[in-house]
């Protein structure tokens, strides 16, 4: 059975189209990845997901139990972390696991197994305030918040959003150990780099999906040759490359600017011969393999 | 369920840096203090006299004005000019010009020869100010007008106040005060709670939970609700303790309208909360809502001397059965058969305020 199915989902707000006719299936026990950039509608799509917010077409199911008729059933079978830190602040940690794990007829004591691994590193500092606790604990705690029921699915709105490096890392491996504790996991970022941590994912623009895989599949049906160029000029560098026959597109890439080129047309030297020829003496070029980023920028300019 | 929903409200309720101070601080401020400070016996009215008669006569009629304890004697001015002067310095509140023949007018009984000026800026002062001015007259022309005196006696006007026959502000404010206070604790607290969590999204958080939405507005406002009970009695024994004040009716029909005062609000409160995304949004919508609440009652002055148009709009106004109702019960002791009236009026507001609240509450889930 699918944890998730929805189908034709849309969404406007006034005149705005949020999500338009999305439709998604994600298999039980898998991490599931929606990626894109801010304003995409992830959040919307959550919120449709999560029963906090009825869509205007489309239908969906979660577990097998409908979003609009099983609402209520739903909510004592998902856990939902908004990308929002919505704890009690002036709650103890304690108190607010308390809190939410009655709120679901249950106690900490009896799920503790559950949330052990993630609990135990905040539990120092039970009766503090959660409003007092640093950035990452507060996530630590909003988790343990989502999970203290057991929820079949948990539902992860930008989790990682405003988060440093190490804990994003921390974070991820989490979900690894959750998902392995048989946890649907419903993710969404806006980090392109977090998207191979995901089984499969979802990437989405403007309210609709443009692609689905997993990280490997998405990779690999990536369409065209992909170098790496470096120049000393790069922005006059960037235009140049654009005006180049056979260049699909070129964006720039850290330090570099990553150039998509259809294989049939042109090749990394006629490529570079022409860039040289623009006056770009010093640009070098070599060949990359591509991420998850490049498949985005080349499936959203479709 | 419930009752761990309760648990927290009471929680947060008593680790608020603010709120359990101010419910202890409200009643007790508001009984020792708020009923001298909205008193309307006017005193201290600045009081100028331009004597042209010098004689014992207006010496006299002086004096009874000023151990009056109404006026306090700024200056005795030659000239009317003078003292127009001072009232347009906003010195001096009234002007009483005694003419030339004031003793022997007197004497003949054929009129009084005074002029009295008021200033009415502002006009509470001002019309209490004349009427005070006269009952001297009246006093001094009952002791010392000769001619007068038969005519004096003929026209004698006396006056009973039934009720509160001291006509003692501060008693007559009481149960008005407490009514304000209900009002704010019971509409508009809860309203600002449940908004500042929708701030927060900490109502998201439990919307994604098995918790239906009455129950956790009902938590959310029965706080309130204990704190508003909490309130009445202790106004309540403040009231007998420091000014001997008692109610004259039963108690119970005092916290009977308060509980359907209570229901009224609770829909308002809701309804607000449900329109505003922010507490400053709340805050606005709030403040309107206790102007006009407050303002067009009957609390601080009489709906009967209003315009009809604005009797007409008082009757939409909860606070005015309310306080209606608290009163008659406070100083008449009447009972709800009496007030029947403010009763319905309360019932519908409320059935009309809680059923608009739930209906604008189910649209936004």
């Amino acid at each position: 059975m699918n944890a998730i199915e929805i189908n034709g989902i849309s969404k406007s707000y006034g005149q705005v189209r949020a999500v338009s006719d999305v439709s998604l299936k994600v298999e039980d026990g898998e991490i599931f990845g929606l990626i894109g950039p801010d304003g995409a509608g992830k959040t919307t799509l959550f919120r449709i997901m999560t029963t906090l917010m009825l869509a205007d077409a489309g239908n969906g199911k979660i577990c097998g139990l409908d979003i609009v008729k099983d609402y209520f059933r739903i909510r004592k079978i998902i856990g939902y972390m908004p990308g929002k830190f919505s704890l009690y602040q002036d709650l103890s940690v304690k108190e607010n696991l308390e809190f939410f794990a009655t709120l679901f007829g249950t106690t900490v004591r009896e799920n503790y197994g559950t949330i052990k691994e993630i609990y135990s590193q905040i539990e120092p500092f039970a009766d503090r305030k959660a409003g007092k606790l640093s950035g990452g604990m507060k996530q630590k705690l909003a988790l343990c918040c989502a999970l203290v029921h057991k929820p079949s699915v948990l539902f992860l709105d930008e989790p990682t959003t405003g988060v440093d490096a190490v804990s994003r890392k921390d974070f991820w491996s989490m979900l690894q150990r959750i998902r392995e504790s048989g946890v649907t996991v419903f993710v969404s970022t806006p980090y392109m780099d977090e998207a191979a941590m995901c089984d499969r994912l979802s990437m989405i623009r403007d309210g609709k999906i443009i692609g689905t895989g997993t990280p490997e599949k998405i990779v690999s049906d990536y369409p065209y040759g992909l170098l790496s160029v470096k120049g000393s000029k790069m922005y006059p560098l960037l235009k140049a490359l654009r005006e180049i026959d056979g260049v699909i597109s070129c964006f720039s890439f850290g330090d570099s600017h990553h150039l998509a080129y259809d294989t049939s047309k042109t090749d990394l030297e006629t490529i570079l011969a022409r860039a040289r020829e623009a006056g770009f003496a010093d640009c070098t070029a070599e060949t990359a393999t591509p991420g998850i980023e490049d498949c985005f920028m080349q499936l959203s300019g479709n | 369920m419930w009752k761990y929903l309760l648990e927290k409200e009471f929680k947060q309720f008593f680790r608020d840096p603010g709120l359990p101070k101010m419910a202890l601080a409200f009643p007790v401020l508001m009984m020792l203090v708020f009923p001298f400070a909205v008193s309307m016996d006017i005193r201290n009215i600045n009081l100028a006299v331009v004597d042209n008669c010098m004689s014992t006569g207006s010496a006299r009629f002086m004096e009874k004005c000023t151990s009056s304890g109404y006026f306090r004697l700024v200056d005795l001015c030659h000239d009317p000019d003078e003292a127009m002067a001072l009232m347009d310095a906003n010195k001096v509140d009234a002007v009483i010009t005694i003419m030339p023949d004031f003793d022997r007018q007197i004497g003949t009984g054929k009129g009084f020869p005074a002029g009295i000026k008021v200033n009415t800026v502002n006009g509470t002062k001002g019309s209490l100010g004349a009427q005070y001015i006269l009952q001297c007259v009246r006093l001094y022309l009952s002791e010392n007008g000769t001619g007068m005196q038969a005519a004096a006696a003929g026209i004698d006007i006396s006056e009973k106040y039934y009720f509160n026959p001291t006509m003692d502000y501060k008693l007559f404010m009481i149960p008005a005060l407490i009514v304000i206070a209900i009002t704010m604790i019971t509409a508009f607290l809860p309203s600002l709670n449940i908004v500042s969590e929708k701030e927060a999204g900490t109502i998201e958080q439990i919307n994604v939970t098995p918790v239906s939405k009455t129950a956790f507005i009902v938590c959310k406002m029965i706080p309130y609700w204990v704190i508003a009970f909490f309130i009445l009695t202790a106004c309540l024994i403040i009231a007998w303790a420091v000014f001997g004040y008692v109610c004259r009716g039963n108690i119970l029909w005092l916290y009977l309208f308060t509980v359907l005062d209570i229901i009224v609000m609770a829909g308002l409160g809701l309804l607000i909360s449900n329109y505003s995304n922010n507490a400053q949004q709340a805050m606005f919508v709030i403040w309107f809502f206790a102007m006009v609440f407050m303002l067009m009652s009957g609390i601080f002055t009489p709906i009967a001397s209003m315009p009809d148009w604005a009797q007409a709009i008082t009757y939409v106004n909860p606070m005015r059965y309310y306080a209606d109702a608290m009163r008659a019960i406070f100083l008449k002791g009447s009972t709800p058969v009496d007030l029947w009236y403010d009763a319905a009026g309360l019932a519908v507001l409320g059935t009309i305020a809680v059923t608009a609240a739930i209906s604008s509450y189910r649209k936004s889930e």
